[in-house]
C-alpha cells in the first residue's frame, strides 16, 4: 500500500506542478507580500485636523494639531473632508464650523476636541496594556486574512482543477479497474495539497512577520492552516467529483468566495457584531486562525473533536463519492 | 436578429451563464438589506467601561462621545480592550475623575483620543462658551456600504467578460469554431453577435443590481446608463479577448481571475489611498475600469456633478479596445 501510495503522490506532484495553479500561488504569494509590506503596514488614521481662521491674531500659541488658513473661505473648504474641524475667531464669539459626519458622537467628539486644540490644553498618555504595536498587528491581521482567503478559496479551486483533468483524461474510469485502494487515491490527493498549503504558510508567514515572529507564531498557526487545507481539499473533492464540469464548479467557487469568505472577513475584521455569524462554519475556522496568528489561546478542545469528525465525515463522503462514481463510470 | 436567436438559445441551456447573470443582483439584495446602523458603529469611538465603576454622570458624558459597552470583569475589559478587531479605549475611574488605557496598536485617531481623554474630561463643563455649527449633509455617512455597493456593480458589469469568454471558449472546445468556419458567417457578424451577448447580459444584471442598491436622483439616470453601458461593452470585449487567447477553460479561469484582480483591486485602492489630484491618481485612469469606478463612486456618495471625464475616458477606452482587437483579428486572418 505505501508503494502505490508513494506512486500516486509522484503522480500528483507532477500534475500539480504542471498546471498552471503553481505560478498563480507564486504569483498571489508576491502580490499578498507586497500588499502587506508596502500598502497595509502603513495604513492610519490621523487625528482630526483642526484648522484656525484668526484675521486679528488673537491666538498666540498654535499647538501641532492646527493649522492656520487666511480665509473663511479656506476655512470651509478644508472642512469639506466631513472629517476636519474649523475654528472661526473673526467675531468675538468663538464658532466652531464643521460638517456633519453622520454620527452625532463623533460630531460632539470632534467639537470638543477642537476646544482642546485651541485651550491648549492636551496632554496624558494612557496606559499600554497590549503587547503589539500598530503595524504589527496589522501584519498580523492582514496575513491571517489573505491565508484564509488563500486556502479556502484557491485551495480549493486547484485541487478541483487536477481532478477534472483527471476524469478529462479518463483517469477515474482506469482507476475503476486497477487494484489501488479508493482511500489511497484521495489520500494521495490530500497529502499533495495539505503539503503545498503548509508550504504556502510557511513563507507567507515568515515573508510578511518576519523571521522572528513568525517562527514564534508558525507552529499554532500550521496546525491551523492544516485544518482548514484538509477540510477545504475535501470539500473541493467531493464537489469535483459530483459536479459534471469544470465551468459549474467555477461557479460554485464564485459563490464560495463571495458568501462564504466575505461576511467572516467582515465579522473578523471590523468587529461588527452579528449574532448569526456563530453558526457559520468557516467563522470558527478563521477566528481559530487569526487566534493563532496573535498568539492568544482561545480555542477549546471542543473545536478540535469538531474539526476531526468534520474532516472524517468528509473523507467518508468523499470515498462514498468516488464509489459511486466510479461505479457509474463502469 | 436570427442568429442573435440561436446564440441566446444557446445560453439558456447553460445554467452556470444564467446564474453568472443572477449572481450580482443577490449580492446588491444581500448588501442594501446590511443595516447601515452595524456598519456605522465601526466608524464611531468605542469606550469599554466596567460596571458599577464610572458615575452615572461620566458616563453620559462617554455615551456623548462614543459607543460605550460595560463589562463585568477587569480580565473581561483588558480582552475586550486588547482584541485586535477592535479599537476600544479602556476608561476606568481615578478620583474625581478618569483614567484611559489602550492596547498600543490603534490608530493614530485613537492612540491620541485615548491619551487625552482624561484631560478633555477635566475641561468638560465649558462647552456653552462657543458657538458651534454644524453643517448637515444630505447623504448620511454610509461609506462603506457605498463602496461595497459599487464594487458589485463593477462586479456586475465584469460579468458580461467572464460570459463571453466562458461562452467562446466552449466554443473552441466543442468544435463549434471550427463549424463556424464553413459557414456562411462572416468574422465581423461573429464579433458583433458575441459582444452583443456579454453586452446585454451585463447591462441588464448591472441596471438591476443598481435599481435595487442605489437611490437615484431623475438626472443621474442618463449619467448612470451611459456609463454602465460602456463598461459593460468593454468587458464584452475583454471576455473576447481572453476567449481569444486562451486554448482551454482552465486556462480561460486563470486569465479571468487575473483579469478580475486587475480590473476590481487598482480602483479600490487608488479611490481610498491616493489623493485625486495627484499624477498616479490620474494614472489609473490607464484602467477603463477605474473611470467607471470613480464616477459611480461620485453618484453613490450623492454627488450632483454630472461625471463628464470618466465617461470620455470610458468611451476613448471602448474606441481604442476595439480597434486593437480589430487590428489583431484582421493580422492572424492573413
Amino acid at each position: 500500500m505505501w508503494k502505490k501510495l508513494s506512486h500516486l503522490l509522484k503522480k500528483d506532484f507532477r500534475l500539480m506542478l504542471s498546471s498552471k495553479f503553481v505560478i498563480l500561488a507564486l504569483a498571489s504569494l508576491v502580490l499578498y507580500s507586497c500588499y502587506i509590506n508596502f500598502v497595509y503596514v502603513n495604513l492610519d488614521q490621523e487625528i482630526y485636523p483642526v484648522y484656525l481662521y484668526d484675521p486679528q491674531a488673537k491666538q498666540t500659541a498654535l499647538s501641532d494639531y492646527m493649522t492656520r488658513v487666511d480665509t473663511r473661505d479656506a476655512l470651509e473648504s478644508a472642512c469639506a473632508d466631513r472629517y476636519s474641524v474649523g475654528i472661526d475667531l473673526a467675531s468675538d464669539q468663538p464658532e466652531f464650523y464643521m460638517l456633519a459626519s453622520g454620527i452625532d458622537t463623533m460630531d460632539h467628539y470632534r467639537t470638543i476636541w477642537a476646544k482642546a486644540v485651541l485651550n491648549g490644553n492636551i496632554k496624558g498618555q494612557a496606559e499600554m496594556i497590549g503587547t503589539n504595536s500598530r503595524s504589527m498587528k496589522n501584519r498580523r491581521e492582514i496575513t491571517a486574512e489573505f491565508l484564509f482567503f488563500e486556502l479556502s478559496a484557491v485551495g480549493f479551486l486547484g485541487l478541483a482543477s487536477m481532478l477534472f483533468k483527471e476524469k478529462q483524461m479518463g483517469v477515474i474510469r482506469v482507476h475503476g479497474i486497477l487494484p489501488v485502494n479508493k482511500a489511497v487515491f484521495i489520500l494521495s490527493k490530500l497529502l499533495v495539497f495539505l503539503l503545498s498549503d503548509l508550504v504556502f504558510t510557511v513563507f507567507l508567514t515568515a515573508l510578511n512577520l518576519g523571521l522572528r515572529h513568525g517562527i514564534a507564531v508558525l507552529p499554532a498557526v500550521l496546525i491551523q492552516a492544516g485544518i482548514l487545507s484538509l477540510i477545504m481539499a475535501l470539500t473541493g473533492f467531493f464537489f469535483a467529483i459530483r459536479l459534471p464540469d469544470f465551468k459549474q464548479f467555477s461557479l460554485l467557487y464564485l459563490v464560495i468566495a463571495i458568501f462564504v469568505t466575505t461576511p467572516v472577513f467582515l465579522a473578523g475584521q471590523t468587529g461588527v457584531s452579528w449574532d448569526w455569524i456563530v453558526y457559520h462554519p468557516m467563522y470558527h475556522l478563521f477566528a481559530a486562525l487569526k487566534a493563532a496568528y496573535f498568539s492568544v489561546s482561545t480555542v477549546k478542545t471542543s473545536y478540535y473533536v469538531t474539526c476531526l469528525g468534520m474532516v472524517i465525515l468528509l473523507f467518508l463522503i468523499a470515498h462514498q463519492t468516488l464509489t459511486r462514481e466510479m461505479s457509474r463510470e463502469g | 436578429m436570427k442568429r442573435l436567436k440561436y446564440q441566446l438559445k444557446n445560453i439558456r441551456r447553460d445554467k452556470m451563464c444564467v446564474l453568472t447573470f443572477l449572481l450580482p443582483i443577490i449580492v446588491g439584495i444581500a448588501v442594501s438589506l446590511l443595516s447601515g446602523v452595524s456598519l456605522q458603529t465601526m466608524s464611531e469611538t468605542s469606550f469599554g467601561i466596567l460596571k458599577n465603576d464610572l458615575s452615572s454622570e461620566t458616563a453620559a458624558w462617554l455615551k456623548s462621545n462614543g459607543c460605550v459597552t460595560e463589562y463585568e470583569t477587569i480580565a473581561d475589559l483588558h480582552q475586550a480592550v486588547n482584541n485586535p478587531s477592535t479599537q476600544m479605549i479602556g476608561v476606568l475611574r481615578a478620583g474625581r475623575g478618569i483614567r484611559s488605557f489602550r492596547s498600543g496598536d490603534e490608530l493614530e485617531v485613537n492612540r491620541v483620543i485615548a491619551d487625552t481623554l482624561p484631560w478633555l474630561y477635566e475641561s468638560r463643563g465649558e462647552e456653552h462658551m462657543y458657538k458651534n455649527t454644524v453643517v448637515p449633509v444630505s447623504s448620511g455617512n454610509d461609506g462603506l456600504k457605498s463602496l461595497l455597493i459599487v464594487i458589485t456593480l463593477v462586479t456586475a458589469m465584469f460579468m458580461g467578460c467572464t460570459f463571453n469568454a466562458m461562452n467562446i471558449i466552449t466554443e473552441k472546445e466543442d468544435g463549434v469554431t471550427f463549424i463556424n468556419r464553413i459557414l456562411p458567417m462572416t468574422a465581423r457578424s461573429y464579433l458583433i453577435q458575441k459582444i452583443l451577448l456579454g453586452f446585454i447580459g451585463g447591462i441588464l444584471s448591472t441596471i438591476l443590481t443598481a435599481l435595487i442598491c442605489m437611490k437615484l436622483t431623475l438626472s443621474q439616470v442618463v449619467p448612470l446608463i451611459l456609463i454602465i453601458i460602456l463598461s459593460a461593452f468593454i468587458s464584452a470585449l475583454a471576455g473576447l479577448y481572453i476567449g481569444h487567447f486562451s486554448e482551454g477553460l482552465m486556462i480561460g479561469i486563470v486569465y479571468i481571475k487575473i483579469i478580475m484582480i486587475l480590473f476590481l483591486a487598482p480602483p479600490i485602492f487608488f479611490y481610498l489611498m491616493v489623493p485625486g489630484h495627484s499624477v498616479l491618481f490620474q494614472f489609473s485612469y490607464l484602467l477603463p475600469s477605474s473611470a467607471a469606478f470613480y464616477g459611480l463612486m461620485n453618484m453613490a456618495n450623492g454627488s450632483a456633478i454630472v461625471p463628464g471625464k470618466d465617461i470620455v475616458i470610458l468611451a476613448a477606452h471602448c474606441i481604442v479596445w476595439l480597434l486593437l482587437y480589430l487590428f489583431l483579428f484582421r493580422r492572424q486572418k492573413e
